[in-house]
């Protein structure tokens, strides 16, 4: 098996769909919900005021996302046991797991506009089995395997938003649903507005630029997905020299079925059962020496992200310790040796 | 289909085939498919973040 894909499989032909594919799916909806946010944006406040904010001690930022790795390599209990004292940003999917572990990132991210889905991570107050039947994206996927008892975990992280929410600042997009904005309000919790970009803002015509005439919120380049956005809130809001990314896996361990990856009935709706080999890209990661795959989606994620980081003055340090995230710019290492440098 | 097909009975109103596309069924499965394969939201190369009043993108 060859160590990367080839450009021409099946798998790598979506890649370079994926941007397109993306606006598509996406950008109709986003900006309906910028617009029905409006009103709560303009009582709000500005990510522009979380710059003025101090976020930890030192040059140094942390990233938690909600890859497979992150309970894996017991990434809270590491980042506790150093008293590491830089900042920690945290996607909103891993918001439950460092509530859970005693951590209050810095700051939440959210930028995906799904309706149902993302409320999740913040407790769905309205959530019912008719949903849960309906949609069983959690249950399959290596994310959180605790949303497989869904009810359950559901009151949980109602109830430790409802009681941690005030102490937590996010960072919510304008493109969030009003179930997510309904909830972040609801918990308390302190809300900076932005706007994803969605095209060049220097361009005539823009999208992005509209936008920000309308809310007059700043515009960030997130990256195709929230992990790669945190890391842009660690880089261009607070300006943090040293970024370290966990849970940013980008992919899935080898052992996996693909069944429990996020777009499995997409892929055998396109591909097939028996063609689903071409669609998945099987990657072999030098520094681990072990073999992960991932699909279009992540694979398109890593491929804005090394750009992202190619772009930057900053040092990004993959401490993922599993996927596929590695290549120029990026220092693939573990975590402890980060918090020990 | 009406080709192959030959029913047996005569139905009570017109069936109308509402595929105007001429789109197979594997087709729109796929076109269906694709819709839903997106990330979460765009990526934009070589920018990182437009403040929009005292610029520094």
């Amino acid at each position: 098996m060859n160590e990367s894909p080839d450009v021409n499989s099946l798998g790598m032909q979506l890649v370079a769909q994926m941007s397109d594919i993306t606006r598509d799916r996406i950008q109709a909806l986003a900006l309906e919900n910028a617009h029905n946010n409006l009103s709560k944006i303009q009582e709000g406040v500005s990510l522009k005021a979380l710059r003025e904010e101090t976020a930890g001690m030192g040059d140094k930022a942390i990233i938690i996302a909600a890859g497979p790795s992150l309970k894996r390599k017991h990434v809270a209990e590491q980042i506790i046991a150093a008293n590491y004292q830089g900042a920690i940003i945290a996607t909103e999917s891993s918001m439950l797991y460092c509530l859970r572990q005693g951590i209050i990132p810095d700051l939440v991210v959210t930028v995906d506009p799904h309706p149902k889905r993302i409320v999740r991570w913040f407790g769905d107050p309205n959530l019912t089995e008719a949903d849960l039947r309906a949609d069983d994206y959690f249950e399959r996927q290596d994310l959180d395997t605790s949303f497989s008892e869904a009810l359950r975990t559901n009151d949980e992280i109602l109830e430790l938003l409802n009681k941690y929410g005030p102490q937590i600042k996010i960072a919510v997009s304008s493109s969030s649903a009003n179930t997510v904005v309904s909830r972040a309000h609801q918990s308390g919790m302190q809300v900076y507005w932005w706007n994803p970009m969605y095209d060049d803002p220097d361009q005539e015509n823009s999208i992005t630029r509209a936008l920000q005439t309308e809310n007059n919120l700043p515009c960030v380049n997130a990256g195709g997905n929230v992990g790669s956005a945190a890391w842009m809130m660690a880089n261009a809001v607070w300006k943090k020299q040293r970024i370290a990314v966990t849970g940013m896996d980008f992919g899935y361990y080898a052992e996996t079925p693909y069944r429990n990856t996020q777009y499995y009935y997409e892929a055998l709706a396109l591909a097939g059962e028996e063609r689903l080999d071409e669609l998945y890209m099987h990657i072999f990661n030098p520094y681990l020496k072990k073999w992960f795959y991932t699909d279009p989606a992540y694979m398109w994620y890593r491929e804005c992200f090394l750009q992202m980081a190619a772009f930057t003055n900053n040092q990004t340090f993959n401490c993922t310790e599993g996927g596929i995230l590695f290549g120029d710019n990026i220092t693939f290492t573990d975590l402890s040796t980060f918090l020990s440098a | 289909m009406s080709d192959f097909l030959k029913g047996n009975f005569t139905t009570e109103n017109d069936v109308v085939d509402t595929n105007s596309t001429g789109e197979s069924l594997e087709q729109r499965f796929e076109r269906e498919a694709l819709k839903k394969l997106g990330g979460s939201i765009a990526f934009v190369a070589k920018k990182e973040v437009h403040w929009g009043d005292e610029d520094e993108s």
